[in-house]
């Protein structure tokens, strides 16, 4: 327990968002509060879940646009080259992957450790996630150009 | 001779990320989803490096890696494992599993590149090459018709793009027995100069080079045409099905 109330959950967030949208789309991310409006309308939702000695996920709530916006760029494309809706749930769950990852990786250096799930995505705009009983959670908005999406994350320890 | 390169995840994102990380080197790229189709891949086609990830369904990168370095003929191909997970205990399982190389995700291709240098030896693909690679987004081919399908928005980068294979591709086109191509202009958004560029260096080559041609696009454009001398008397069919029936 002691090992998760002193892990800095909000820093190893932020700094996992800034270094994939800098490596993999060359976005610069500003972090700005929190955004309510990311969790309503239509977007997609990459998600990945650990699960070890502690437990949680990360959902990635990414509006429609902004999505189309880096999937062009990962995948080095105009909007108009990208062939699916396949292809932009593949790169948000891959981007949402490349997060978790990261953070899994900060807590089992923290002794806390877990294994990583596949990600999944969710698309649409009639939904609403909630996730409850955690024992800490972060939710930081982040601005590349006109753009803003959102980043949950919720943890607890293992029962 | 091409380098063959085998890339394994089970993202489609990564492996293009891969395969345009490798396109300006003459290289050969193989695709597979998962351990299962990596291995079978590998006993196929021998390639000479492979691009392991290891977060996969069915199987995944560690059970691939073990059972590659269970067989003779394949145990010696040089692997770089890629890998979301940067945490002490994972690269130390990775190095321990003998791979060659790691990668951790996020990456950027010119770091892969650097890291298969080391293993395989790359050469820059020709100008001539990479020129004619790059026109494979345009073109498609629907029995015995070429399709070359314009992107919404034309502009001067396209147009010179489009320069620099034009030719050679269009010659390869009539070498392979194919008479007929149809430019489709549908889903250009304007009717601008790089647009009637395109038009007017597509319908040259296609003359010199022997090959019959339709264009497609919308009434918008072809009123559009009207207004310019070069594709004033340039006739429009609205289809790709009115196209190849007018052949």
């Amino acid at each position: 327990m002691s090992e998760l109330n002193s892990f800095d959950l909000k820093e190893c967030l932020t700094n996992s968002i800034a270094n994939v949208f800098d490596t993999m789309l060359s976005m610069n991310v500003e972090f700005d509060g929190t955004c309510e409006e990311c969790t309503t309308g239509n977007r997609i939702v990459g998600t990945v879940g650990f699960a070890g000695k502690v437990m949680g996920c990360i959902n990635l709530h990414i509006g429609n646009r902004f999505a189309e916006i880096i999937t062009a760029s990962m995948l080095g494309m105009e909007i108009e080259e990208i062939e699916s809706d396949e292809d932009i749930y593949d790169v948000i769950g891959e981007l949402s992957n490349m997060i978790g990852g990261d953070l899994k990786s900060r807590l089992c250096d923290a002794d806390l450790e877990c294994q990583l799930s596949i990600p999944s995505t969710t698309a649409g705009s009639n939904f609403k996630i909630e996730s409850k009983g955690w024992i800490k959670q972060e939710r930081i908005a982040f601005i590349s150009g006109e753009e803003k999406a959102l980043a949950e994350v919720f943890i607890k320890i293992s029962d | 001779m091409a380098v063959k390169i085998l890339t394994v995840d089970d993202s489609k994102t990564i492996r293009m990320i891969v395969k345009k990380a490798f396109r300006p080197f003459d290289c050969k790229l193989f695709e597979a989803e998962n351990g299962v189709e990596g291995l079978a891949a590998a006993a196929k086609e021998k390639p000479e490096l492979i691009v392991l990830d290891i977060t996969m369904p069915v199987m995944n990168g560690i059970e691939m890696l073990e059972k590659l370095k269970s067989m003779p003929d394949l145990k010696d191909i040089p692997v770089i494992m890629l890998t979301a997970e940067s945490g002490k205990d994972n690269v130390m399982q990775i190095v321990k599993m003998g791979v060659k190389d790691y990668m951790v995700k996020p990456f950027k291709g010119e770091q892969l590149i650097e890291r298969a240098e080391k293993l395989v030896k790359l050469e820059a693909k020709k100008a001539e090459d990479v020129a004619v690679d790059a026109s494979s987004k345009f073109f498609s081919l629907q029995g015995d018709v070429q399709i070359m399908t314009m992107p919404v928005k034309i502009n001067r980068q396209v147009n010179t793009q489009i320069e620099g294979f034009l030719k050679i591709k269009l010659q390869d086109i009539v070498k392979s027995g194919i008479s007929k191509i149809i430019l489709d202009l549908s889903k250009a958004e304007e009717t601008n100069m790089a647009l009637i560029k395109v038009i007017v260096q597509v319908l040259q080559v296609c003359q010199k080079v022997n090959l019959n041609i339709k264009i497609v696009g919308t009434e918008a454009l072809s009123e559009g045409l009207k207004g310019f001398a070069e594709t004033s008397d340039i006739k429009i069919t609205f289809s790709l099905d009115e196209a190849k029936a007018a052949f």
